[in-house]
C-alpha cells in the first residue's frame, strides 16, 4: 500500500506570517502559553489573569472581536486593529481572544501554524477538557434534476450474441426462503480479497480433508462455490452444500424460513473465523486473526467516553467486522424528516459526540464519583472491505412492535471515510487544530470504490433481496438465478440494506484482473 | 416601570443578544475558515457529484413513462436463459440420499436435519423411518411423515428481522457484532 498523505494540509504562511516566524520563533507563543485557558466546553481563549475585561485600546470597547498583538500585548477591536500594525511597525500578528485564532493584521484574514496549534493543543490536553463537536459545513447541493425522457431500461442483452461477460456471474437458485443468503453469497464471492484466496486456492480443498479430515469446513463449502461460479458454467447453481454445512454450524439458525441477510453474514464470518482458529489452535484477537474473513472485513472501533465535568476521557478499542448505522433521519419529528437520508449523515450520527442520559452516570477515575459521560466513536483501523449495514427497523416500546423503515438512503459510490477516523474525530474535538495526534494511522488508505449493494423490498415480515454487483465497470442485478445488467441509475436509487465498499487501490488492482475471455478451470 | 427604564433595558438587552449572536456567527466562520484553508473538506464536489447523480436516479425511477423494473422473475437473463420462478434442478439431499427439487430442498432439509419447530415434534416418528430403511436395505418410494404444504406461488423471502437491538432513547449500544 501506498504512503497517504495527511488528511489536512498545512496551508503556506502568508508573507507576515513567515516574516514574524523568522524573527521571532516561538518567542510570542511560549509567552502566550501561560494565558491560554481552555473551558469546559472546549474552547480555548486567552485570558490575561486580569479580572478586567479585556478592551480595546483605541475605543475601550469590549465587544465583537477582539485581537491581543503577539508582540506588546494590546488589545484592539476588529474595527481598530488595523491601526495598531499601522502605528507600531512589526507588530503585524494577533490573536484572537475568545478562539486563539492567528490573525494576519496586514492581510485582514485568518492564518494558521502548526507551531501554534501544537501549542494550543498541549494546553488543551493539559487542561483535558471535551472539544466542541465538529460542525460540518453543509452547502446546499443544487440539484438539477435531468427529465429528458430518454430510454432507461434495464439492458437485456441478448446473452447468446454476447458470451464475454466477467467470470464469477452466476445466479443462484433460491432452494426455499434463501434470498437471504443467496444475496450475501453474492456479495462475498465478489469480495477481492476473498475472490482472490479461494481462487489462488489457499485454502485446497483435498489437504483439507486429508490433514483435519472434518466434513464440515466453511472453508471447504466456499471454495467449492468460488470455483463453481468462475467455473464458465452459467446456467444457475444451487448453493445446497453450502445451506447443509451452514446450518450444522449455525443450528439456532437453521430453519426453513424468513430471515436476515446481515445476520447470515455474521455467521458465515464467524464459521470461517472458527474453523481458523481450530486449525492454528490459537486463540489470537480478533484484531490480529489472519483468518481470511478477519483479514478482508476486521477493522477496528475506538470508544471515548469522556466525563463531562472534568473533561477525563477514557478510551476503549473493539474490533469489528462491520458498521450497523442508524438512519440519520431517525428520531426527528415529522415536520424535521424533511432533509435527504444520506450515508453520510449516518456515519456522522455514528461519531457524533453523544451525551448518555442522567440515568446511566458512569464512575470517572478523575472526580471519584458517578457523572454524566459523553460518549464518541470513532474507527481507528479501517478494514480492507467495508461492510456497512443500515439498521431499516424500528421498535416501539410501548406497542411493542417492530416495522422497517423504507425511507430511502443516498450513497455514494465513491467514498471517502477519512472523517470518521479516529484521527480525524479526535482533531476535531481539539478544534480542528494541525497537531500529530497519536492516533494518526497514515499507512493505509481512507478511500473506497463500492462493488455491491444487499438492497431489500417488501416489508418487516416478507420480503426480497436482490444484489448489485460491480464488476468491469457494468453493474449487474443478481436476483437469485436471475442476472440482469442494469444501468447504475437503478442501484443508486434502490433501497439499501448492505453497503460493501474495497479500498480504491484493491478495486482497481482486482479490476484489471478480471478479463472476460480467460475462463478458470474448476479446481 | 416607568417608559425610559424599560426602553433602556430593552435595547440593552437586544444588544447583548445581538452581541452574542455575532459572536456565534464568527465562531461558525472562524471554524469553517480553518476547515477550509486545512483542506479538510476537499471531497465536498465530489459529494455535491454523488449526491446529484442518485437524484437523477431517482427521478428517473419515479418517473412512470420509464419502463420500471420488470419482476425478473419472467424474463430471460443476460446469459439468455429462461428460469421458473421455482428452481427445478434436481439434486440429491446429502443427508437421506432422497432426490430433491432445488427449490423445495431448504424445506425438506430442516425436516430431514430435525430443525425446525415442526420437525423436533415429530423427530422419533423419521429417526425410525430412516432405520427401517437401512434395515430394509431398499428405499422407501413415497413414505413421507410430513405432508410438503409450501405454496408453490411464494416469493423467496427474506426479511431483516430483529437483531437484537434496543434504542427507543436514543442511546446506542454497540451495533457491532464479534466473531
Amino acid at each position: 500500500m501506498c504512503l497517504r498523505s495527511s488528511s489536512y494540509t498545512s496551508p503556506k504562511p502568508c508573507k507576515h506570517l513567515a516574516d514574524y516566524k523568522l524573527r521571532h520563533a516561538f518567542d510570542g507563543y511560549d509567552s502566550l502559553q501561560n494565558c491560554l485557558k481552555t473551558t469546559p466546553i472546549g474552547r480555548t481563549r486567552v485570558d490575561n489573569h486580569n479580572t478586567k475585561i479585556p478592551r480595546c485600546n483605541f475605543c475601550n470597547g469590549y465587544l465583537g472581536r477582539l485581537y491581543i498583538c503577539l508582540m506588546c500585548s494590546s488589545i484592539s477591536c476588529s474595527t481598530h486593529i488595523l491601526l495598531h500594525t499601522q502605528s507600531k511597525s512589526g507588530h503585524d500578528v494577533a490573536i484572537d481572544i475568545e478562539r486563539s485564532e492567528l490573525y494576519c493584521c496586514l492581510c485582514c484574514d485568518q492564518v494558521y501554524d502548526p507551531d501554534f496549534d501544537k501549542v494550543v493543543v498541549s494546553e488543551q490536553i493539559k487542561g483535558s477538557c471535551p472539544g466542541r463537536s465538529n460542525k460540518r459545513r453543509r452547502l446546499d447541493s443544487g440539484m438539477e434534476l435531468d427529465l429528458k425522457k430518454s430510454k432507461w431500461l434495464i439492458a437485456m442483452r441478448d446473452g447468446r450474441a454476447k458470451s464475454c461477460y466477467p467470470l464469477g456471474l452466476r445466479g443462484l437458485n433460491n432452494l426455499g426462503n434463501t434470498c437471504f443468503m443467496n444475496s450475501v453469497l453474492q456479495a462475498l464471492l465478489h469480495a477481492p480479497p476473498l475472490r482472490n484466496y479461494f481462487l489462488s486456492d489457499h485454502h485446497n480443498r483435498d489437504e483439507c480433508k486429508r490433514r483435519y479430515g472434518e466434513k464440515l469446513c466453511l472453508l471447504c463449502e466456499i471454495g467449492a462455490l468460488v470455483s463453481a461460479m468462475f467455473s464458465g458454467d452459467r446456467s444457475p447453481y444451487s448453493p445446497a452444500q453450502f445451506l447443509y454445512s451452514w446450518w450444522q454450524h449455525s443450528s439456532n439458525l437453521a430453519s426453513y424460513e424468513e430471515q436476515d441477510a446481515h445476520e447470515f453474514f455474521i455467521s458465515v464470518l464467524d464459521g470461517i473465523h472458527e474453523k481458523e482458529s481450530k486449525v492454528r489452535n490459537s486463540s489470537k484477537d480478533d484484531g490480529d486473526c489472519q483468518c481470511i474473513a478477519h483479514r478482508a472485513f476486521s477493522g477496528s472501533l475506538r470508544s471515548d467516553v469522556t466525563c463531562t465535568i472534568c473533561g477525563f476521557t477514557s478510551t476503549t478499542y473493539d474490533p469489528c467486522v462491520d458498521i450497523s448505522l442508524n438512519l440519520d433521519t431517525v428520531n426527528l419529528s415529522a415536520a424535521e424528516k424533511t432533509g435527504l437520508s444520506t450515508l453520510s449523515g449516518c456515519l456522522n450520527l455514528f461519531t457524533r459526540a453523544e451525551r448518555l442520559g442522567s440515568d446511566s452516570k458512569l464512575h470517572c477515575q478523575n472526580c471519584q464519583e458517578l457523572r454524566d459521560t459523553s460518549k464518541q466513536l470513532s474507527i481507528s483501523r479501517l478494514p480492507l472491505v467495508l461492510c456497512l449495514h443500515i439498521k431499516r427497523f424500528e421498535h416501539s416500546l410501548i406497542r411493542k412492535t417492530s416495522r422497517k423503515i423504507d425511507q430511502y438512503l443516498q450513497f455514494p459510490f465513491a467514498l471517502d471515510m477519512t472523517p470518521y477516523l479516529s484521527s480525524s474525530i479526535v482533531r476535531s474535538r481539539f478544534g480542528n487544530r494541525i497537531f500529530a495526534f497519536e492516533c494518526e494511522n497514515s499507512d493505509s488508505s481512507a478511500e473506497y470504490e463500492i462493488f455491491a449493494v444487499i438492497a431489500h423490498s417488501g416489508m418487516l415480515e416478507s420480503g426480497h433481496y436482490v444484489t448489485y454487483l460491480h464488476v468491469n465497470n457494468h453493474w449487474y442485478k443478481c436476483d437469485d438465478a436471475w442476472i440482469c445488467e442494469v444501468d447504475e441509475g437503478i442501484v443508486r436509487a434502490s433501497q439499501c440494506y448492505m453497503l460493501f465498499y474495497v479500498q480504491k487501490l484493491l478495486y482497481y488492482k482486482a479490476n484489471k484482473d478480471l478479463s472476460c475471455n480467460a475462463s478458470v478451470e474448476s479446481r | 416601570m416607568s417608559g425610559p427604564n424599560e426602553d433602556n433595558n430593552t435595547q440593552l438587552s437586544s444588544h447583548i443578544f445581538g452581541d452574542l449572536l455575532d459572536s456565534i456567527i464568527v465562531d461558525v466562520a472562524s471554524e469553517c475558515h480553518r476547515i477550509a484553508k486545512l483542506g479538510l473538506d476537499r471531497n465536498l464536489e465530489e459529494e455535491e457529484e454523488e449526491m446529484r447523480l442518485s437524484a437523477q436516479a431517482r427521478a428517473r425511477v419515479a418517473d412512470p413513462s420509464n419502463s420500471s423494473e420488470t419482476n425478473t422473475k419472467y424474463v430471460v437473463d443476460i446469459f439468455g436463459q429462461t428460469h421458473p420462478s421455482v428452481a427445478t434442478e434436481i439434486f440429491e439431499c446429502m443427508n437421506c440420499g432422497r432426490s430433491i427439487a432445488a427449490g423445495r430442498f431448504a424445506p425438506h432439509l430442516e425436516k430431514c436435519m430435525g430443525k425446525g419447530r415442526k420437525a423436533r415434534l415429530k423427530v422419533t416418528r423419521s429417526s425410525t423411518a430412516a432405520q427401517n430403511r437401512y434395515l430394509r436395505g431398499s428405499p422407501v418410494s413415497t413414505y413421507s411423515p410430513y405432508s410438503n404444504s409450501t405454496s408453490t406461488n411464494r416469493l423467496s423471502n427474506g426479511t431483516p428481522s430483529v437483531a437484537g437491538e434496543e434504542y427507543s432513547n436514543g442511546t446506542y449500544e454497540e451495533p457491532w457484532n464479534k466473531t
